[in-house]
């Protein structure tokens, strides 16, 4: 440790104004801090800060979904490893661009982009295709905004819509049969070619649905589905999705009305007739429909994104209500199967205009304080 | 009462509840500022003798509050800047400074009310009152809306009512007697932690019959115990009148003043925080020598000693060399010596975390061994919103940081940064480690100094006008 210190130090010239290499003073800034914590101290009061920083605050959700990416690997193959890779690879190279021409460090937020990107993809699509998804998404959706804290859409999701109208049939063609047993395909690198006639494509559950075939809850539960890369398994999404809540980096008010809303909207559509289900009852289906398609982790880990809902509790409250009903009304009333990406990226959009009325309100009500 | 917001923060070294007496010193360094007055008017001379209790200087700003001389010496202006040195300090007999001609004048002109005044301001018993929302020092002769009477200091570590109160219940109740002679029908707040306690029972007991005084329980998380929040949540308005607020010790130098004359010396100051060997209580008198306490109590070698708690307090830089009038506790924190190797990935048993970041979490609540490290880099805001739930004031910081980034003064002043009580928690859960509390002070003064600005100006334009009208008349007068 010492040592590395030293080297740090050797070469920290090199980085600094004047030296050769001062263009990647924030490539060596993140490098560094990443391995020691930075010196800085603080100079009046307060006099001390809370050990929690932005690098811990994104490995929790990193950790957080730690679940959902073993899944993948048992259910997808290796091959979701280069997925992985690709995505930090291109999304990492679009930051550190940015990072240098705006002579600022490298955040952290990507770290969390980054890997959230991969398992919101079918799991058979090319690799060119992530990394130019992940590129636009940190392009369009982040840096154009600002960076990390500015942005208003979710980069992954931007990423993630840009590649669905984009390039829709090799989105549509890269879903394949999971894999079963004691091992799975974890030691498989299992690919399939989008363009070839006889790619072994598997239906996810939610579009043979609407033909009528509703696979059964425990696997939906369990996750032995089709389906993107890390939203099959309802189990371990729960799992990770709770440890996020506890450790207060994800707000529990926005995963709760967003699956209240769901829940109700979806139990009154299919109890009132409005919705044909091909399973009897009420309960069942609320229940396959909440474990289907990427809804639970659309609800956990993207919409929870604290930079890009509303900061408001009430602002919260109606955010996660919006995204709820609108995944409801896509899935039950469109032509597309899946509205999770949608709806939050339309939550997205309404996140400030909430937070503005809530604020307002505030401010009327503080304006007669003290 | 409702609370909101607050958070504890759990700092190791907390002073132990018992008063230890120092050394008496030989030489007293008394600083001419402190936190809220600045005694630029010296009444003493180079080479005077002055005996215990003497006024050494006053603030002209603050009505005239004086500095009192702690001890009998010889008085040194030029040895030290910002310093009244007191040379062959010895003990004296106190007596009071103040002719009995000067006291029937003040008593012809002020009554009895009047007097009283006069004596907790010359005694030094004023410059422990706070007006509740600003904080500053109430006029003495004006008339509050209410007392509030607080025995607690929540955050770490300013020395405590209980330990304070401890043998000095009666002088406690007698000074609260003596506040409400100073009132007409206004009630006097009296906060506590438990109003059940023994200890409360115990109080209302010496205090049974006065129906004036009201009770007020409030649960034990700083800064439930700041004077602005607490008016807020009594339901005091700021428009209805000055409120008044007063400590333990406010309270006992009230009683000393009025009850017995004497002036008030010498205080109960805590000293505590990581830095310290054993944290307590020591009994002082201001202008005590610095470097005598860090001797006796700092072990670490390199350590920040803050005059007053870890979140509000102030660098005690070296050229300090005594302890100011205010002082109520000593802070002392290591500073960050080494860099952590891959801190981030620490499970973190040991760090108490605002949120449950760390495997800390699972542990019983504890005392964190804090130094001065940032912890982390500075990042733009992410909206996490944690300042906004620990805030115990009810504003939005993070909103208000960006606001401020932007230069939108009149949206920063319509989210109310004046009802901001400068606690520090906002800076201190930040998890892009942004410094929003100093960046609040300076937003408020900013627009303090714009309204100043505005008031004066229509004042011109008054007189102005006034001149204008003058000049008119005068016109026609003579024609």
């Amino acid at each position: 440790m010492k040592r590395l210190l030293k080297i740090i130090e050797a070469v920290r010239p090199t980085f600094e104004q004047g030296g050769k290499l001062r263009l990647f003073k924030p490539v060596f800034g993140a490098l560094e801090h990443f391995f020691f914590a930075p010196s800085t101290t603080t100079i009046g009061a307060p006099h001390v800060r809370d050990p929690l920083d932005l690098k811990r605050l994104m490995s929790m959700v990193i950790i957080s979904v730690v679940p959902a990416v073993l899944a993948a690997f048992y259910f997808f193959g290796l091959r979701f490893f280069l997925m992985i890779i690709v995505s930090y690879a291109a999304g990492l190279t679009v930051e550190a661009i940015f990072a240098m021409v705006r002579k600022e460090g490298i955040n952290e937020g990507f770290f969390v982009t980054g890997i959230l990107f991969p398992l919101i993809l079918p799991p058979g699509v090319p690799l060119w295709m992530v990394g130019l998804g992940v590129a636009f998404g940190v392009f369009m959706g982040k840096e154009l905004f600002g960076g990390t804290g500015r942005n208003i859409f979710n980069p992954a999701l931007v990423g993630r819509c840009f590649l669905a109208l984009a390039y829709p049939k090799a989105m549509s063609a890269s879903w394949f049969e999971p894999g079963s047993g004691l091992t799975g395909r974890l030691f498989e690198y299992f690919s399939v070619d989008p363009s070839a006639a006889d790619a072994v494509t598997v239906a996810t559950p939610l579009v043979q649905a609407k033909s009528g075939q509703m696979c059964s809850i425990s696997h939906l539960f369990l996750g032995s589905v089709s389906g993107s890369a890390g939203e099959t398994s309802a189990i371990l999404i729960i799992l990770g999705g709770v440890f996020l809540l506890f450790t207060r980096v994800a707000s529990w008010r926005t995963v709760v009305s967003i699956l209240g809303s769901f829940i109700v909207l979806t139990g009154a559509l299919i109890g009132g007739g409005a919705v044909k289900c091909g399973m009897p009852g009420v309960f069942g289906p609320v229940i396959w429909h909440l474990f289907a398609g990427g809804l639970l982790f659309g609800a956990f880990f993207m919409a929870t994104d604290p930079v890009t809902s509303p900061t408001t509790n009430a602002g919260k409250w109606l955010y996660g209500i919006t995204i709820g009903s609108i995944t409801v009304l896509i899935r039950n009333f469109t032509g597309y199967v899946e509205g999770v990406t949608f709806a939050i990226l339309l939550g997205n959009i309404v996140a400030p205009i909430l937070d503005e009325i809530v604020i307002g309100i505030r401010i009327r009500r503080l304006r007669s304080e003290g | 009462m409702k609370f909101r917001g607050g958070h504890n923060i759990l700092l190791s070294g907390r002073p132990e509840g018992v008063v230890r007496i120092m050394p008496e010193p030989e030489v007293l360094y008394i600083p001419l500022r402190s936190r809220r007055f600045d005694f630029s008017e010296v009444v003493v001379k180079d080479g005077q003798r002055v005996s215990n209790g003497d006024t050494l200087a006053k603030d002209p700003d603050n009505y005239g509050v004086p500095l009192l001389g702690p001890r009998a010496g010889v008085v040194r202006l030029n040895k030290d800047e910002n310093h009244i040195v007191l040379e062959e300090v010895t003990r004296h007999e106190e007596h009071v400074d103040m002719s009995k001609e000067e006291l029937s004048h003040i008593e012809r002109r002020m009554g009895d009310a009047g007097i009283k005044r006069y004596r907790l301001n010359a005694l030094g018993a004023w410059q422990f009152f706070y007006d509740a929302h600003t904080g500053a020092l109430p006029d003495p002769l004006g008339t509050p809306q209410a007392i509030i009477v607080s025995t607690l200091s929540l955050e770490p570590f300013l020395a405590r009512g209980d330990v304070q109160l401890y043998k000095r219940l009666s002088s406690f109740t007698r000074g609260l007697e003596q506040l409400q002679s100073l009132l007409e029908y206004q009630p006097i707040y009296l906060v506590l932690p438990d109003i059940k306690s023994d200890f409360a029972n115990l109080i209302r007991n010496h205090i049974r019959g006065h129906a004036w005084v009201k009770m007020v329980e409030i649960p034990l998380t700083y800064p439930y115990d700041d004077f602005s929040i607490l008016a807020r949540n009594l339901g005091l308005k700021r428009s209805e009148g000055p409120i008044w607020a007063v400590r333990t010790e406010g309270v006992l130098a009230v009683d000393r003043a009025l009850t017995l004359s004497k002036p008030c010396l010498v205080r109960i100051v805590s000293i505590g925080g990581t830095g310290v060997s054993s944290p307590t209580h020591i009994k002082v008198m201001p202008g005590y020598p610095i470097q005598m306490i860090r001797d006796k109590y700092v072990f670490e070698p390199v350590a920040r000693m803050i005059n007053g708690g870890i979140l509000t307090g102030e660098l005690l830089g070296t050229e300090t060399l005594g302890l100011d009038t205010e002082c109520r506790g000593i802070t002392i924190l290591p500073e960050l010596k080494d860099r952590e190797f891959l801190g981030f990935i620490r499970p973190g048993w040991d760090r108490s975390c605002y949120a449950a970041c760390y495997l800390s979490s699972l542990r019983k609540s504890f005392s964190e061994r804090f130094t001065t490290g940032v912890r982390g880099e500075g990042r733009p805001c992410i909206s996490c919103s944690f300042c906004e739930e620990v805030c115990p004031a009810g504003i939005t910081p993070h909103l208000i940081h960006k606001y401020l980034y932007r230069d939108l003064i009149e949206e920063v002043e319509q989210n109310r940064v004046d009802l901001c009580i400068e606690c520090g928690l906002c800076s201190f859960v930040c998890p892009s480690k942004l410094d929003l509390m100093q960046q609040f002070i300076e937003a408020k003064r900013l627009i303090e100094q714009e309204k100043e600005e505005i008031r004066r100006e229509q004042e011109r334009q008054e007189k102005l006008h006034q001149e204008e009208l003058a000049r008119k008349s005068g016109e026609e007068t003579s024609e």
